[in-house]
């Protein structure tokens, strides 16, 4: 019982480290018109009846990411929100579940290294709240150290330390299709650049973050894996966005916030083009989500954190749906034979 | 031909030149971009297991393999027996390639034994079995708290978890996917 039973110790914990940090909570709509666009990204959708009955489509959110930074042009401040949201075939594993708890902050005015920080200081604090003591994380059998600072490497050393590849070569198509073939990867002339970076991410590099003791923050990825993110001003081919990991596994996706409303507006319209030319659902770009950054953005820090992840580290269980009562596949009869 | 995204356990697949069976699957989503499969391979040459991750439209080049029906003979300390009912024939099969799958072997059942280059590299199982309760405990003493069920022992060895009113010497269908009681046999 104790792992289910861990959930309400992390929730409350991440609620009281961020009111002592002077954040308001804040709860945007689950239910919106026009969701985010990350092209891949699948939505459940639904539709809404008014009395009179117009109907419109509405969609579950994947992130209340846009909703968020509306209030932070608002001039709310730092702000955060713990609560639900939803992805739609993303397949079942461990890691995953249609509906999942997330908890994304925004700290103003703040850029991402501040967000590094708040994780380093929220992952302590649930530590001792959980554990007694805000040092080391004992799951699966093996320790973590997770000492402050947590230990930081940005995607092109990576990539130069386990690929052995330089910046120019992992941001060419040609180059790094030349370097997959030659460690045997299958690459064709329709492998784009986004398959490859993700392919040898995925195989060359990620494995050797579940050998860590100690977590690492990935740092500033190719703009164009950086959807919501600020170009880094000293070397624009790539943007300050990070990733951190603990036992291997991903947790939290955080961004210096894009403020450029027209550069913001540019990126979601080619990703809704990218969603027409797979097929995917169509909706409204969100207008507001444009005026509001237009009125002008902070300067901002924000992340999105899988929380489900975070207690199953906690709980010190293999899979989030040890962490629920109600998992997907106790809510829904699934096939359990294909996966 | 099959792809990344089509990928199935217990398939049989050529990977770097080498025949490997898929011993599971799992989707990856990194972020943007197109989907990923992660894939537990185990070399049926050499039972070394290894991960990979493929791209979900990547060609996989799946094992050109033959079946034939045969039954379960024995096991000793590494390999496991087979026996073409007709022929006699027998064949053997690395112990490791059927991990976890030992306690569902019977003579009763016929399974249908996988070929690639004429030698074995494994078993398709049928997706339930039979089996016999070997050692059921008292009902008393199950697990309340959550499902009513209580572990029994089958005449193969293997534990599985089923309800309360199971006695020894019950015949119970079992599940090979899952290891999960179906019924009363």
């Amino acid at each position: 019982m104790g792992q289910y039973l861990m959930r309400e110790k992390v929730l409350e914990g991440i609620r009281s480290f961020f009111k002592s940090q002077d954040f308001h909570e804040v709860e945007t709509p689950l239910l919106v018109e026009s969701p985010s666009t990350e092209t891949y990204l699948e939505f459940f959708d639904t539709t809404l009846i008014t009395a009179s009955g117009t109907q419109k489509t509405g969609f579950l959110i994947t992130s209340p990411e846009y909703a968020m930074k509306k209030l932070l042009v608002a001039g709310l401040g730092n702000i955060f929100q713990l609560g639900k949201s939803f992805r739609n075939r993303e397949g079942l594993s461990s890691r995953h579940n249609p509906e999942f708890t997330i908890l994304e902050w925004y700290r103003t005015p703040a850029d991402y290294t501040h967000i590094m920080d708040d994780c380093e200081a929220m992952f302590a604090h649930l530590l001792s709240l959980t554990m007694g003591q805000p040092q080391t994380l004992k799951y699966q059998g093996t320790e973590y150290d997770m000492s402050r600072p947590w230990p930081r490497l940005s995607v092109a050393a990576a990539f130069e330390k386990f690929v052995g590849i330089s910046s120019d070569q992992l941001l060419d198509r040609d180059q790094l299709a030349k370097v997959a073939e030659e460690k045997g990867y299958s690459v064709s002339e329709q492998t784009n650049w986004e398959e490859l970076y993700h392919q040898l991410f995925l195989n060359e590099i990620e494995p050797h973050f579940s050998q860590l003791k100690h977590p690492i923050i990935l740092y500033d990825y190719p703009t164009s894996q950086a959807a919501l993110s600020k170009r880094k001003e000293t070397d624009p081919r790539f943007a300050e966005r990070f990733e951190f990991y603990i036992a291997g596994i991903e947790i939290g996706n955080a961004f210096s916030e894009l403020a450029d409303a027209s550069e913001q507006e540019q990126r979601l319209r080619a990703d809704l083009v990218v969603r027409k030319e797979l097929g995917l659902k169509e909706y409204q770009l969100d207008e507001d989500f444009i005026e509001a950054l237009k009125v002008g953005l902070p300067e901002t820090g924000g992340i999105a954190v899988g929380v489900d992840r975070l207690i199953m580290l906690l709980a010190d269980v293999p899979t989030i749906h040890d962490t629920m009562f109600f998992p997907v596949q106790d809510v829904f009869e699934l096939p359990n034979r294909s996966e | 031909m099959t792809n990344g995204g089509n990928l199935k356990k217990g398939s049989f697949i050529l990977f770097k030149n080498q025949p490997h069976t898929v011993t599971r699957t799992e989707f990856v989503s990194p972020g943007k971009g197109s989907a990923f499969t992660r894939a537990k391979l185990k070399s049926v040459k050499t039972g070394a297991v290894q991960e990979f991750t493929f791209k979900s439209n990547e060609a996989i080049e799946e094992l050109d393999v033959v079946t034939a029906e045969m039954q379960y003979s024995y096991t000793d300390d590494q390999d496991v027996y087979f026996m073409d009912p007709r022929t006699y024939e027998q064949v053997s099969i690395s112990a490791e390639l059927l991990e976890g799958k030992l306690g569902y072997l019977t003579p009763e059942v016929m399974m249908y034994i996988i070929f690639y280059n004429d030698k074995a590299i494994g078993v398709r199982f049928p997706s339930s079995v039979k089996l016999k309760v070997t050692y059921a405990e008292d009902a008393t003493a199950g697990n309340r708290v959550n499902a009513p069920k209580k572990p029994v022992t089958m005449e193969t060895g293997l534990m599985i978890h089923a309800p309360l009113f199971i006695k020894t010497g019950d015949t119970l269908i079992v599940d090979t996917e899952t290891g999960e009681y179906i019924s009363r046999g």
